[in-house]
């Protein structure tokens, strides 16, 4: 049953992961507030499902709603939210200023759910959606969570299906293109923040979607589960199957959830400093950002260029963003001061 | 109309912290365009350098801040070399991604290290002081004129110095600056040491006046010395100063009327609301050109 958990975590965050390819790998956004719209996710599956809170707990709404209605809603809440954030971040502000805006609006957020108990019941959180429909469909309980990983993983085929078909439509390339060079894009007519902007909401219904399932899965959500960090993994991931292919982030999750995460779970941790093994873990996933960044920013299985029918297939060009492969060029000659050379001659 | 002065205080103590840090900041976006997400990482090594080592020359404050800074040039210098200079000529984004990648290496070795409780400094807080209208502490004071006095160092060496010359050279133009026959490289070290010695001796100023600190003390503080860096416009060290002063006062004077509690909610609201309004900063007319670093 412990892989079968582990399994079931791992999908969820590949779906996770496939929405935050849309946004920073396709449109090129690097954006923090992302976790937040699983957090809320997840939070609006629980208030709208487990019915009024008992005495001493408080949180907003608590309907009794069946459990795939309220996980519309709670996407629909979440896309709100992103619509909101996206129409003030990605209006203008490019690169690290979208960056630290986001991590702003995330921060706000979550020191709001946390200091602010009417919301989500501040630090204790919400909790009580065990297993819905196990009585109706009449499974016992290992069989139930069974379920759930075939359930998730038809989902990440679904998402991955979908993603697959839109990174090859017109709308994949005009992201892309906005991506690589996003006043070449405009010049050519293409609306540049209307399409930053669909990727954004996409990206951010896929998290939403992610937040129920996590809800379904954990049956309990408050702030220690999405603190700031969660979501590097979910970059580490990213960046080690290739940024910006489907394929590549998918396999990227399983690859540092099972192969990493797993692994390092058996560091020594000594009782008297309980803290070690997770920390050892979140310092080798900061080694692995910076080195993947360094010597293989276009990961395992980098992006593959587009390719134009039914003429010669043009020269192969550079893996992964323009930018990254001319700074490539660059980087053959750290020593000198590239800069220089071209003022002075 | 006493709360008020009394806010206003501690506000103007908050703000002399963040302007060191700001300026550390905005210092080393001006030599190497890099926004620079592990910085509050500075300031919790200064912090917890000053903790490993107020016990060694009997608990003397003025030693405890030279070791903090001490330890956060060291951190400046190790994080210029072996990262910044790495990724020179990437795109921002990527170095930026890459120094959060160091923060959350930094902040967990300092759980492994020191564990992931709070600890404290052991000296005194001193006493209260009525001064006018406020109401400060020893260590208020000590903080205030601590940062004044650095801050004017920072002023006499960019305007007045060889060294400062060359730093805002370098600031203008790396490449011309190389050519012109500056050690452009050297003088981008030294100024992330320069960088790091303010940050950590801000952090320790930053632990002594909050009382207790963890690991996470930098990082929380990095989106306060954001949001003051943003207020002056980065790059910009003399009106990152006019920054920290606006976005102390305002947090600690909200904080006053609210619920002190809220103080870091309005913090990043107003980061965002600046970014949407005057990404320049607010001593710049607003600018027709978007910002697209």
């Amino acid at each position: 049953m412990y892989w079968v958990s582990v399994f079931t975590e791992a999908g969820i965050f590949a779906i996770l992961a496939l929405g935050l390819d849309v946004i920073w790998g396709w449109a090129g956004d690097f954006d923090l507030m992302f976790y937040g719209y699983l957090a809320l996710g997840s939070y609006m599956t629980f208030v709208l499902t487990i019915g009024k809170p008992p005495p001493s707990v408080e949180y907003i709404i608590g309907w009794h709603l069946p459990v795939v209605l309220s996980m519309v809603l709670a996407i629909a809440a979440v896309v709100a939210l992103a619509a909101i954030i996206g129409a003030i971040a990605l209006r203008n502000l490019r690169e690290i200023y979208f960056a630290v805006t986001t991590l702003g609006a995330v921060s706000a957020l979550y020191l709001l759910v946390e200091i602010y108990t009417p919301l989500f019941d501040g630090y204790n959180g919400v909790y009580g959606l065990i297993n819905p429909g196990q009585t109706a469909l009449n499974l016992t309980y290992n069989g139930y969570r069974i379920g759930l990983l075939v359930v998730v993983f038809v989902l990440l085929f679904l998402a991955y299906l979908l993603i697959q078909r839109l990174s090859r439509s017109p709308f994949g390339r005009m992201l892309r293109s906005v991506r690589e060079d996003e006043r070449a894009a405009a010049a050519y007519g293409r609306p540049v923040f209307s399409a930053k902007y669909r990727a954004y909401l996409f990206g951010a219904a896929l998290a939403g979607l992610t937040g129920c399932l996590f809800a379904v899965f954990i049956s309990a959500f408050n702030p220690s589960a999405w603190t700031p960090q969660e979501l590097l993994v979910i970059y580490a991931a990213i960046l080690v199957g290739g940024r910006g292919n489907p394929r590549g982030v998918i396999l990227g999750v399983f690859v540092v959830y099972i192969g990493f995460i797993e692994l390092t779970r058996f560091l020594p941790s000594p009782a008297s400093r309980p803290d070690f093994g997770p920390a050892m873990r979140q310092v080798l996933i900061g080694l692995m950002i910076i080195l993947m960044l360094r010597f293989r920013p276009q990961g395992l299985f980098p992006e593959r260029p587009g390719r134009d029918r039914g003429e010669q297939p043009a020269e192969p060009r550079g893996p992964g963003p323009l930018a990254l492969s001319a700074s490539a060029a660059r980087d053959a000659a750290p020593d000198t001061e590239p800069d220089g050379e071209g003022s002075a001659g | 109309m006493t709360t008020f002065f009394v806010s206003v205080g501690i506000g103007l103590s908050t703000a002399a912290i963040l302007s060191l840090s700001a300026v550390a900041f905005t210092l080393q976006y001006a030599v190497s365009r890099v926004a620079n997400f592990a910085h509050g990482e500075f300031l919790t090594v200064g912090a917890y350098a000053a903790y490993s080592g107020q016990a060694l020359f009997h608990q003397n404050v003025a030693a405890a801040a030279v070791i903090a800074a001490l330890a956060g040039a060291a951190a400046g210098l190790v994080l210029n070399v072996a990262l910044i200079e790495q990724f020179r000529g990437r795109s921002a984004i990527t170095v930026f991604i890459a120094t959060l990648g160091v923060a959350l290496i930094v902040e967990n070795l300092l759980v492994i290290i020191y564990g992931a409780a709070n600890v404290s400094y052991t000296f005194a807080q001193g006493n209260l002081h009525h001064i006018g209208p406020f109401l400060w502490t020893t260590t208020d004071i000590e903080v205030m004129i601590s940062a004044l006095a650095v801050a004017g160092l920072i002023y006499l060496l960019l305007q007045r110095t060889r060294f400062g010359k060359a730093v805002r050279a370098v600031s203008q133009d790396r490449a011309l600056a190389q050519v012109s026959g500056i050690p452009a490289r050297r003088i981008v070290m030294q100024t992330w040491a320069l960088a790091g010695a303010v940050a950590g001796f801000a952090g320790f100023m930053l632990a002594l006046t909050i009382g207790t600190f963890s690991p996470t003390l930098g990082f929380s503080f990095l989106l306060l010395t954001i949001t003051a860096t943003v207020a002056g416009g980065l790059g910009r060290p003399y009106a990152t100063l006019g920054g920290a002063l606006i976005v102390g006062l305002m947090l600690q004077i909200a904080g006053t009327y609210t619920s002190s509690e809220y103080e870091l909610v309005y913090a990043f609201l107003l980061l965002v609301i600046l970014m949407l309004f005057r990404p320049n900063g607010v001593f710049v007319r607003r600018s027709t050109v978007a910002v697209r670093a």
